[in-house]
């Protein structure tokens, strides 16, 4: 009469596996379990699903639209058209709806390394390392609207609700590591972006797989320690009571997998609460480091911390590292990269912020010998229109959104290095070569990092929810 | 039949119209073919109709019909009658390149082979992809879209244990998995689970010893009942329904503004449940409240339709706001379709639903159902309201003129006494600045000269401030710690909240001292301060008189960083201390009048400065006093008092008893008039069409309002054009939903209940009843309960008593050893209900129980929330900090916490608070390191150990072992073991009662319900 759910089972299904934080400790407390536990079968499905290149991530995300025609998209027939008109019926798609005459690019272009890639003198730092990375000249959005942009950037879908890459890579693989969160967020210190909080959401995955902030000062995450003074031995003996009698309440459930989840998470807690600190703390680091990361320099000071804690923490088996560039979107002057009134004022600053530290983040994690199996994603919500934003017959000094095609990079584990791919028309406008939205930025990553996206879900009202939604397609051809 | 053809990649469709004859869902006899219906066209159906149909079939290969089919795809042909080794279509069957994935077995290969040798005669002409389930996806003859059946309990011997229709069912389930129920709970597991499960509170020891001393079936009987009459179902039971719609109040995105008058819904879910309002009204009321009780009550169920984000930032581009809109209305039918029905109708906006016999087509008609809907606010209230306010205001009108023609003489007669006596008059201090708004904004005093910003202007000697505009002074010449901010201030309206008078603030804002009106405390004024750190409230009496004339404010700030407020030069409420004085140095800080701080956008006054005055140190309470006197023109109501003859007093004094009784009540009564309600507010519905690939730019047909014809023994036709009116579509839309007659109705809510009971619903998927969801664990029970539910009038509190009172309710959750083993090894997930599993609280009930066995729990009962985040506007985003709030009001409910997306504490977050983005139809429950130190360590989680500390120490006195006794009782109904006695007392002795406090709210007994 009524089909019936196949019951009963002693074995954990495909769904139980990957809907596990239901009444486990996520992935990784997961697969241990099941190495106890399940038969060899289940355990196959386990993740990474093949061998991974990249072990880890750290993800530069500007906030606002960074020109890529100013920047990593060279477009000399710019130069050409410069004060002409964009010649087409289209009413193009983007935030202020003001097409402007044409506009060149602002920085000087020189070929840089031995790969001779095109970048401008806006990055002169990173531009030294051009033989590292792999420029993608192809990204496309769905939207030329902020928010929905960087939702999408990050979660693949346009709105609230979804778990961002950052959880799903850490729902999928866990962390290397029980004494830090898998998923380590640090905001611009102008602010966090809009979205705040839902940009690195779990959303409905367990919120072990939540981004966790790190802040700068004695109490890098909320809650590490005690909110009000408790005196350390106090704190002590406290802890080891709830240990005691958290071990008498286990062995009276027989062993029940909740109240072992729950010991087992003060264990991890306490391992937290020294290792957080430790990894908050870059005093030990030599002078040489902390100078070329830029630290003592007040312009990269922000940045050049952020990336130099970023390396620290993926050294200490933290999967996933999100650094912001830019806060708040709106706003006099900008603190993003939202460059309506002036590309050139407001690239110079914000290029001026992070160009020195992230080189020296590449040349470090290059130097311990971690970019082999770590990736290095910087990527930006859209690039900007190679007409001006101004009325129909100026050139005026802002840019507006432009989603039809724009650049990013990455660099490190897996992939062909000094190496550009894919192409925008000759004005720089739209993909003309292999457009690559981010759904597919999304499947190449999470390939590099060893897991078949179609596979990596999670199920949620009526679907199996997956960071590429019904899309994606691996950038094949960026693969080492 | 209209057929498209996929043209090219731009997404144009040509449309051809084949044979006119062909009607829409007609169906063509083409030949006598049974064999064909029923063996060749499921399996066509099963496995390649899902790509080889539709509107754009994979290969421009369409194999649902026989003309298509016959014609072939952009390979040419593929079917040659009695021909199958040169059929394209049979290659590749053969060779197990089709379908990909999932070869055909050799039973189905050979059915495809015979039939194209046998000449491929086709049967039915248009094969209906939904027309059957599939083992790929459901059709039309899918288990819960059909009619509810009676089904019986069957008939068992139990020995005793079955004691109603529930444990029938689960018994016999049971048996054939030849397992056990387990034993019964012991009484304090159970009273405890009752507790936590009806009203989300722990119960008090005595309820338990009670219990324990006599668990007779009346003694359980009165418990249920006492429970379910609580106000605390409605708060528990209303939560769970909070996370299915996803309740937030703020808008999403990337504005989030707060949405301070979203509560309204809030109130009224939770009072339908204390109501015990039946089910199908329950729902009725949040679809079309406005139409069936206009005014408030209505106005508040339909917040339903608004819980939701809200995108208010759409850009320039035509396509940005309709794809915006679009994904606005998929977001709001998706949340209506799982919450009512279990159906995934979103699913369908693209293309036909992929697992599911949903149309696309049947997306649109459901849109256009809800395209009025319309976000906003709205102010609402009864006539009884109306009529009763104006009687008041007319009375008070009466009293303030009799009183009036008092104080004018005596006022009058003051102030020509100060003339004559000009020497007695007190000396008012010195002030480093002031400013009197004469006819311009200078410092009378020193060089602070204040600059306009907005629309601001002197008028009778005072600045006017129209709530969007302030003025700003130049840096302060020298460093300001220890000071105090003195106004003469008058409010257009008592509503208002959050303008600041005058401020001390850093140059752009970011750290700031204000005398605030109304912001966390309506009609207060606070001592405003950056993310609230110096904040507290004065409790002083709420503001009545600052409409009618100016009052004096005066706040001083004294170097142990103690904030006390004046009006009147009387002291206002009693003093703050937070934080230590914050510091305003030299040339990095200014003074700004009616604006809280410069980065605020919510914090403009609207009123009237007459004077104000900076002074760089903390004045005494004398000075103040004669501060407040100073302008000749003012005289207090004490000075009045005292004036006035002995004869006059008594009089005086009751007609300003009666003005204050009239005023408080008429305000009461205005903000109920003018209290705003963050609702639906319907706009004209609008003719909608298919959009192909849900692209708002590739228009197809359009389509009337009207639901899912798959949902059987109910019409899915509303009958209506595509221009009918708002309000009818929606009507007939929650007819639909509502109609006794809609299996899903009555499955799910019957469901939802269990969920929240067992753990895990009867259907572990409770938001999906379809093909992707889970199977039932006891589909006759499902079916039973959803018969009984619908039969018995929809009554929720009936039905909680059903569940609770079954044997399979009462079940232990941690039994004897070897039932465990033996149960644990055949269904570790207890879906057959061998046992009760054992459940950790959700966040709110782990704040809730602190709060109450701290014995703080305040009991106050709806309005709005209180509010422990600091809201921040910057730069078109706002902003939620969680902050430490000390105050009765923050130590009600969490149901009743001001809820904003994206600001949730800790505490809530790592125990897995759902963040409102999307609905959370059942929580996940993790356990997490960041949880074992937000237990241990959040400032709430130390504040209630503190209080509970002192409840022990309060209720049983100074000797340890009470004190242990006690503690242990109140967090977990149970005296300690000896073992855990020792534990305690060794803990106490060292460290304190507070030390066991904290480490008993992180027991596992505490968060676990057995």
């Amino acid at each position: 009469m009524f089909p019936t759910a196949n019951l009963p089972v002693a074995h954990p299904s495909r769904r139980d596996i990957f809907n596990w934080g239901i009444n486990g400790l996520g992935a990784t407390a997961l697969l241990s379990m099941l190495n106890h536990d399940a038969s060899a079968t289940e355990v196959q499905r386990g993740l990474p699903q093949f061998p991974a290149k990249a072990k880890r991530a750290i993800h530069i995300c500007l906030i606002g639209g960074m020109s890529h025609i100013d920047s990593f998209d060279y477009k000399p027939a710019l130069e050409k058209f410069h004060g002409k008109s964009l010649q087409t019926d289209e009413q193009p798609d983007i935030f202020f709806g003001k097409v402007g005459l044409l506009k060149k690019q602002e920085w000087r272009f020189a070929p840089r390394g031995d790969s001779g890639l095109m970048i401008s003198d806006m990055f002169p730092h990173i531009a030294e390392l051009a033989d590292d990375l792999t420029i993608l000249r192809s990204m496309e959005s769905e939207s030329a609207n902020h928010t929905p942009a960087l939702f999408l950037a990050n979660s693949g879908f346009e709105a609230n609700g979804f778990p961002s890459m950052g959880s799903w890579v850490s729902y999928g693989l866990g962390s290397e590591t029980d004494s830090l969160p898998a998923y380590v967020v640090l905001n611009d210190d102008r602010g966090a972006p809009n979205t705040g909080t839902s940009t690195w959401s779990s959303a409905f995955l367990p919120s072990s797989s939540q981004g966790v902030v790190f802040e700068a000062g004695d109490q890098p995450v909320r809650d590490l320690f005690p909110a009000q003074p408790v005196p350390i031995a106090a704190d002590q003996a406290t802890r080891e009571f709830v240990n005691a009698v958290n071990r008498r309440q286990l062995s009276k459930t027989n062993a029940d997998v909740t109240l072992s989840a729950r010991l087992r998470s003060y264990e991890l807690a306490a391992k937290m609460q020294l290792s957080v600190p430790e990894v908050a703390d870059v005093s030990g680091e030599t002078r040489e480091t902390t100078e070329a990361y830029g630290v003592n320099n007040k312009q990269t000071a922000d940045m050049g911390r952020r990336c130099l804690l970023g390396r620290r923490l993926l050294e200490r088996g933290v999967r996933f590292v999100q650094l912001f560039s830019g806060g708040p979107i709106a706003g006099s002057p900008r603190a993003s990269w939202d460059a309506h009134e002036s590309v050139l004022d407001n690239h110079t600053i914000e290029a001026g912020r992070i160009d020195q530290p992230v080189a020296a983040l590449l040349r470090d994690l290059k130097q311990r010998g971690m970019l082999q199996d770590t990736l290095v994603l910087f990527t930006t919500e859209f690039g900007r229109t190679p007409f001006a934003q101004s009325a129909a017959d100026k050139v005026g000094p802002g840019r507006d959104h432009n989603r039809y095609g724009f650049s990013g990079w990455m660099a490190g584990a897996g992939l062909k290095s000094g190496f550009a791919f894919g192409e925008t028309d000759e004005i720089g406008w739209k993909n003309v070569k292999r457009p690559i939205p981010w759904h597919d930025f999304h499947a190449t990553v999470l390939h590099l990092m060893g897991i078949d996206h179609k596979q990596l879900t999670y199920y949620h009202n009526g679907i199996q929810r997956r960071l590429t939604n019904v899309h994606g397609d691996i950038v094949k051809e960026i693969l080492a | 039949m209209p057929h498209r053809r996929y043209r090219n990649s731009n997404l144009v469709f040509h449309i051809l119209v084949i044979s006119a004859a062909l009607g829409q869902g007609s169906i063509v006899r083409a030949a006598q073919s049974a064999d064909f219906d029923q063996i060749v066209a499921p399996i066509l159906a099963a496995h390649c109709l899902e790509c080889h149909s539709g509107a754009e079939p994979r290969g421009g290969l369409d194999l649902s019909h026989v003309d298509r089919a016959m014609k072939g795809g952009n390979s040419g042909e593929v079917i040659v009658r009695h021909n199958s080794s040169v059929s394209l279509m049979w290659e590749r069957i053969d060779s197990d390149e089709m379908p990909p994935e999932h070869p055909l077995d050799s039973a189905e290969k050979a059915a495809i082979k015979d039939w194209i040798e046998n000449g491929a005669e086709w049967g039915t002409s248009l094969i209906d992809p939904f027309a059957v389930t599939t083992p790929k996806r459901a059709g039309y003859d899918w288990w819960s879209l059909q009619p509810l059946k009676e089904t019986q309990p069957p008939e068992t011997d139990s020995g005793g244990w079955v004691r109603n229709e529930i444990d029938s069912f689960v018994l016999r389930r049971l048996r054939e998995a030849k397992l056990q129920p387990s034993d019964q709970s012991s009484p304090r597991a159970l009273v405890r689970r009752l507790y936590f499960d009806l009203i989300g509170l722990p119960p008090a020891p005595e309820t338990v010893a009670d219990f324990a001393a006599n668990p007779s079936e009346t003694a359980y009987q009165k418990l249920v009942d006492d429970l379910l009459t609580s106000q605390h179902y409605g708060e528990r039971w209303g939560r769970h329904w909070l996370d299915v719609v996803r309740f937030g109040e703020s808008g999403g995105f990337e504005r989030n503004r707060p949405r301070m008058n979203a509560w309204p819904y809030r109130d009224w879910v939770i009072n339908a449940f204390n109501s015990d309002m039946p089910y199908d009204e329950f729902v009725r009321n949040q679809l079309i409240g406005d139409q069936l009780k206009p005014g408030f009550e209505g106005a508040a169920a339909t917040g339903f339709w608004v819980a939701g984000v809200h995108n208010t930032v759409v850009g320039g581009s035509e396509r940005m706001k309709l794809l915006a809109r679009q994904d606005e209305l998929e977001e709001v039918i998706a949340v209506v379709g799982q919450t009512f029905l279990g159906l995934t109708v979103n699913c369908a906006r693209c293309h036909d639903h992929k697992f599911d016999p949903i149309k696309q087509k049947e997306f649109y008609q459901l849109t256009s159902a809800i395209s009025g809907l319309g976000f906003g606010e709205r102010t609402a209230q009864t006539t009884e309201e109306a009529a009763e306010l104006n009687q008041i205001k007319e009375r008070l009108s009466t009293v303030m003129h009799q009183l009036a023609a008092i104080e004018n003489r005596a006022r009058k007669e003051i102030i020509d006494k100060r003339a004559t006596d000009f020497d007695k008059k007190p000396t008012a201090p010195t002030a480093l600045a002031r400013w009197d708004f004469d006819a311009d904004f200078k410092d009378s005093i020193g060089t602070l000269h204040g600059s306009a910003h907005g629309n601001v202007h002197i008028k009778n000697g005072a600045l006017v401030l129209d709530g969007s505009s302030f003025v700003s002074t130049p840096a302060l010449p020298k460093d300001i710690t220890t000071k105090t901010l003195e106004v003469w201030v008058q409010l257009d309206n008592l509503m208002q909240q959050g303008g600041g008078a005058i401020s001390i603030e850093t140059k752009k804002g970011r750290v700031f001292d204000s005398i605030v009106f109304g912001e966390t405390h309506p009609g207060h004024w606070i001592p405003g301060s950056d993310g609230f750190v110096r904040t507290d409230s004065f409790r002083g009496p709420v503001e009545a008189e600052a409409v009618r004339r100016p009052v004096h404010m005066a706040f001083v700030y004294a170097a142990d960083g103690t904030i006390t407020g004046y009006r009147d030069g009387i002291q206002y409420g009693s003093s703050v201390r937070k934080k230590p004085i914050q510091k305003y140095s030299a040339n990095k800080s200014k003074i700004i009048f009616g604006l809280r701080h410069t980065t605020s956008s919510n914090g403009f006054l609207s009123g009237r400065i007459h004077r104000a005055a900076l002074y760089d140190r903390a004045l005494s309470a004398e000075e103040i006093t004669a501060a407040a006197s100073s302008p000749t023109e003012y005289v207090t109501e004490q000075q009045i008092t005292e004036w006035i003859s002995e004869a006059q007093r008594d009089t005086h004094r009751e007609l300003r008893e009666q003005a204050q009784t009239l005023t408080k009540h008429r305000n009461r009564l205005q903000q109920l008039a003018n209290r705003k309600l963050y609702t639906l507010i319907p706009q004209q519905g609008a003719k909608t069409h298919v959009l192909l690939r849900g692209d708002p730019y590739n228009i197809g047909e359009a389509v009337e309002p009207a639901a899912v014809d798959a949902v059987r023994g109910i019409d899915a036709d509303f009958h209506l054009a595509v221009d009918a009116p708002e309000d009818t579509r929606r009507r007939k839309l929650a007819r639909w939903i509502t109609d006794p007659s809609n299996p899903l109705f009555s499955r799910i809510i019957v469901n939802r209940i269990w969920h929240y009971h067992f753990g895990t619903g009867l259907v572990d998927t409770p938001n999906d009843f379809g093909f992707n969801g889970g199977r039932p664990s006891h589909p006759e029970l499902l079916e039973w309960l959803a018969v009984h539910f619908r039969d018995s009038g929809f009554r929720l509190k009936d039905f909680h008593q059903l569940l609770v009172t079954s044997s399979t309710y009462r079940q232990a959750a941690f039994d004897n050893e070897s039932r465990s083993l033996d149960g644990a090894a055949v269904d570790a997930g207890n879906r057959l209900l061998w046992r009760m599993t054992p459940r950790r609280l959700e966040a709110e009930c782990v704040r809730d129980a602190m709060l109450k066995v701290a014995g703080k729990l305040n009991t106050q009962s709806g309005g709005p929330g209180f509010v422990d985040v600091s809201i921040v506007a910057n730069n078109g985003t706002t902003y939620y900090t969680p902050i430490f709030v000390d105050s009765a009001d923050s130590f009600r409910r969490t149901v009743y916490r001001f809820n904003p997306r994206g600001g949730r504490s800790p505490l809530l977050q790592t125990f897995d608070c759902p963040d409102s983005a999307s609905t959370a139809p059942r929580r996940p429950v993790t356990t997490t390191p960041l949880q074992a130190l937000s237990l241990m360590n959040n400032s709430f989680v130390l504040q209630m150990s503190a209080f509970f500390a002192e409840r022990v120490r309060n209720e049983v006195g100074d000797a340890v072992s009470d004190q242990v006794s006690r503690a242990w009782q109140l967090a977990v109904a149970r005296p300690p073991t000896a073992d855990e006695r020792q534990l305690s007392l060794t803990l106490v002795d060292n460290h304190g009662l507070q030390a066991l406090c904290r480490g008993l709210f992180n027991t596992s007994d505490f968060v676990l319900i057995e």
